[in-house]
């Protein structure tokens, strides 16, 4: 449905986007993470048709978005960080203009303007100038304009970003309603957003792609980490576990019981690294209380993966077969 | 073309505008009529539309002001681009919204005319032409305004810039007099925008100075385009 190869915008000297790359199958819901000012807009704003890329290549639906961005995005609906509104409108009106300008033709535009507003739940302030609307309504007439044509392919940038708990609950069940009919590519800057409305995280920083993953394989796929408990006393402790071939860290955790140690322990997945720690305590003559495995929390893992300044790709899932 | 037209002008009158822009012109109108018309005891227009198009630059501004900045600070810039217009169908619809309301208000000044007819006897081909000099003096600025529109997110510098280059180019019929290289006192005669504009208040209407307002604003409408295409690649 979106395929991006190599692509790459600089303004003026200064990169902004380098040598970046994805995939996105139809029906996916996908999510773009990176921290502000990572790049994430100005790759949806090449995609949507807004801005023309330095070099690479952007394939919408079949259409090369580069050479012909008009045909591109009528395949798309785009939402902007900051919704493009016209404030002297009504709902409605507005939304008849933007069915006008995108050549619905004339005798389907109740319905599409209908189906807008129904779907993005506005329907209730159809006729009230966008002016007086609340920020929450406003992002929702900002998702029902990029309805109008019915895209199959809609891309929302920070869609929950300055709006309340209640109203970005209530645009995460308008994504996942519209993920029904619809591929969506989403960005934000904060990771449980992207965690919970989506199947696939791209991460972005610099300008860079660091990784292109699922949340589970991400998660999964990073370093395995555990939390040991053995009855001696920590130096003896680390220095055990340190000489077991295939552990490449430890660290004392901040709670230990008298006499016990509790330490974390990072492995390598070779799947051979567990029987070694525990023949080798055994042979030591060290009880194992306890081994449990921990799994990094996203924000740990996120973090790590953007303060690495050498790009890094995890395998796809295909590669990975 | 017609949707972006008829955008335009509902935009000019659910913001206020249109009002100020219809406002400020009727009243220097008025102003004009009384001085040439009614305290001098004129029987034609050409006392008020001489002194008008001395003034007027001062209102165009206001006319354009919002047109580009607005839909810039807005983002809405943006959804005109990427929907089914082309650049020309944005840069005309605005350029024709703002000559309806330039129109419309220019027609609220028939008053005067009829107020003559009624005490006196004027020449209504004369009037006539002043009317369409008038109006194609005007749009000419309205294009130059819009041009220099194009370039900001700010209405403020948009109107002050409209308003420098307007009184710049009305000055220049002056300046080109006194000029006496030859190449640069004809350029400068072709930019100076009030300088063909005396026939049409004498009441001469000919093709030359109507083809001349008409190329005036293409040509500002072609930079508009041109300017407007190369944010777009940036």
């Amino acid at each position: 449905m979106i395929t991006v190869s190599n692509l790459t915008k600089y303004y003026g000297n200064k990169l902004g986007v380098e040598d970046v790359s994805f995939h996105i199958e139809k029906g996916e819901i996908v999510g773009m993470l990176g921290p502000n000012g990572a790049g994430k807009s100005t790759i949806m704003r090449m995609l949507a048709g807004y801005m023309t890329p330095t070099s690479g290549k952007i394939i919408i639906n079949g259409v090369d978005a580069v050479a012909d961005p008009a045909e591109a995005a009528r395949h798309i609906g785009y939402l902007p960080e900051l919704p493009p509104l016209y404030m002297e409108m009504s709902v409605e009106r507005y939304l008849k203009f933007l069915a006008e300008i995108r050549r619905v033709p004339r005798e389907k535009h109740a319905s599409h303007i209908e189906e807008a507003m129904e779907l993005a739940h506005v329907m209730e302030v159809r006729k009230r100038l966008i002016r007086n609307l609340s920020k929450g309504y406003r992002q929702r007439v900002g998702i029902a304009q990029a309805l109008i044509g019915r895209p199959e392919i809609l891309i929302f940038d920070e869609p929950t970003v300055g709006l309340d708990p209640r109203q970005i609950a209530e645009v995460r069940a308008l994504i996942e309603r519209l993920h029904r009919n619809h591929t969506i590519l989403l960005s934000s800057h904060i990771l449980s957003e992207i965690r919970m409305t989506c199947d696939r995280v791209l991460i972005i920083n610099q300008g860079k792609l660091l990784c292109d993953d699922s949340f589970t394989r991400l998660a999964e796929d990073s370093i395995q980490r555990y939390s040991v408990q053995l009855k001696c006393d920590m130096e003896r402790a680390k220095s055990a576990l340190l000489s077991i071939a295939g552990v490449t860290g430890v660290e004392s955790a901040d709670a230990s019981l008298v006499g016990v140690s509790q330490l974390y322990v990072t492995i390598t997945p070779d799947g051979g690294t567990l029987d070694r720690l525990a023949s080798a305590l055994a042979a030591a003559g060290i009880p194992l209380y306890e081994l449990k495995r921990t799994t990094k929390t996203l924000e740990e893992v996120f973090l790590s993966i953007i303060s690495n300044p050498v790009p890094q790709r995890l395998p796809t899932q295909e590669e990975a077969v | 073309m017609i949707s972006m037209i008829r955008k335009e002008i509902e935009a000019y009158f659910t913001t206020p505008f249109g009002f100020v822009f219809m406002g400020i012109f009727l009243l220097l109108a008025g102003l004009t009529f009384t001085v040439s018309n009614l305290l001098g005891g004129n029987g034609d227009l050409l006392g008020m539309f001489g002194l008008l198009a001395n003034i007027s630059f001062m209102t165009f501004p206001i006319l354009t002001m919002r047109q580009y900045s607005e839909e810039r600070k807005a983002g809405t810039e943006h959804l005109l681009l990427s929907s089914r217009l082309s650049v020309l169908d944005i840069v005309l619809g605005k350029y024709i919204a703002a000559l309806v309301v330039f129109l419309l208000t220019l027609t609220l000044t028939f008053a005067y005319p009829i107020i003559l007819m009624i005490f006196g006897d004027p020449n209504i081909g004369g009037l006539l032409a002043s009317y369409v000099g008038f109006f194609l003096f005007g749009s000419a600025m309205i294009a130059v305004c819009s041009f220099i529109a194009s370039f900001t997110e700010n209405q403020v510098i948009a109107a002050i810039a409209s308003f420098g280059l307007l009184f710049l180019l009305v000055m220049l019929s002056s300046f080109s007099k006194s000029v006496e290289v030859p190449v640069l006192k004809q350029i400068l005669s072709a930019l100076a925008i009030s300088a063909r504009y005396d026939e049409f208040i004498r009441g001469v209407f000919r093709p030359g100075p109507v083809c001349y307002y008409i190329c005036y604003s293409a040509v500002f409408m072609f930079l508009t385009v041109t300017n407007i295409k190369r944010r777009q690649l940036a």
